[in-house]
């Protein structure tokens, strides 16, 4: 049935395998045996050896410092800056106008309020003055507090400027049109809401996210203190934040 | 009442000040502290005759939504104080019963 062609062609395809001429054979494979390893002499070796020994060193510290750079750069920041923060153009309690480059070239404690507020506003109020005392004695002037007010329909300039007498003088107080200071909450994901259908005359709180932001020199976020976080605490995140501030 | 701005004038044109947010809050515990003495949390469900001079100064310094404000800071505060105990009680309950 299978005739030999068959079974011929069945056949791996014999490869021609003569010597290829002497021209072009590899240098060692001629000559004498004592030039066997060619190019590869002990000299070359040992070259070899050492540059590979002192790369694969060189390449374990660049990887143990990476690796313990970012081990210090978790310890001291456990999570990544949030975008908090943004533009923002406001009138101050002066009058004049105030912008986000305002922050500049300060540490500045950014709180969002209102004058009308029955207690916890004036209570963190008192405790950034009492951070300010601890912090100026101790890092110099370096502080720029401000008070944003979330009730625009009544906190005046004039009205803010009253108020502010009770606090810490350092204070700037800042307000605008309801739209401006909207803008300015929603880049610094603060939630306010005023009862609906209010008069600027009506007796009405305004209720608001209490946070006293810290934001660095730079004017980029770098923590936001709840009602929980005492002085104290705030002293200690602080001076961190300045050692760490470059 | 000449010194408290919000009850007196409509256009609020001077906030509250230190002084008077003090006194507020100085009427406000003398009133809760009667309540306390009567047995009472939610402010207003006392007897018309109970704490009726602790109340009238209270009202009188205080503006209106202050007083709304903190009545329902106070009946909240009871409540979760309520909330805890009875948690607290369940579970002295379910340990004594998983001790057993």
């Amino acid at each position: 049935m299978f005739g030999r062609r068959a079974l011929q062609t069945c056949r791996r395809p014999r490869i021609l395998l003569s010597r290829p001429p002497a021209a072009y054979r590899r240098p060692y494979s001629t000559g004498d045996t004592r030039n066997a390893v060619g190019v590869f002499t002990p000299k070359s070796a040992a070259l070899f050896i050492v540059t590979g020994l002192g790369l694969l060193w060189y390449f374990r510290h660049e990887k143990a410092k990476l690796i313990e750079q970012q081990e210090q750069e978790r310890a001291s920041k456990s999570y990544g800056r949030p975008m908090v923060g943004g533009p923002f153009s406001l009138q101050t309690h002066k009058g004049g106008i105030y912008t986000e480059k305002d922050l500049l070239g300060k540490w500045s404690l950014v709180y969002f309020g209102f004058t009308n507020c029955p207690d916890i506003c004036p209570a963190e109020l008192d405790k950034m003055g009492l951070f300010l005392d601890a912090a100026q004695k101790k890092h110099g002037n370096v502080f720029n507090p401000v008070f944003v007010s979330v009730d625009p329909a009544r906190d005046s300039p004039a009205r803010i400027a009253v108020y502010l007498k009770d606090f810490h003088p350092g204070f700037t107080g800042l307000v605008g049109t309801y739209q401006e200071v909207k803008a300015m909450c929603k880049a610094y994901r603060v939630y306010f809401s005023t009862p609906p259908n209010t008069k600027p005359e009506d007796d009405y709180l305004v209720d608001h996210s209490i946070f006293v932001y810290l934001m660095d020199p730079k004017g980029q976020f770098v923590e936001a203190f709840g009602q929980a976080v005492s002085v104290e605490d705030m002293l200690v995140k602080v001076e961190d934040a300045i050692k760490e501030f470059r | 009442m000449g010194w408290w701005p919000f009850s007196s004038s409509p256009k609020q044109d001077s906030p509250p000040t230190r002084t008077e947010r003090q006194i507020c809050w100085d009427s406000r515990d003398a009133y809760y502290a009667c309540l306390d003495g009567v047995g009472v949390i939610r402010a207003g469900t006392e007897a018309p005759s109970a704490c009726k001079a602790e109340r009238k100064a209270y009202e009188g310094s205080c503006a209106q939504s202050w007083v709304k404000y903190f009545n329902e800071r106070r009946r909240i505060a009871f409540a979760q104080k309520d909330m805890i105990a009875q948690a607290n009680a369940q579970n002295a309950a379910a340990t004594g019963k998983t001790t057993q």
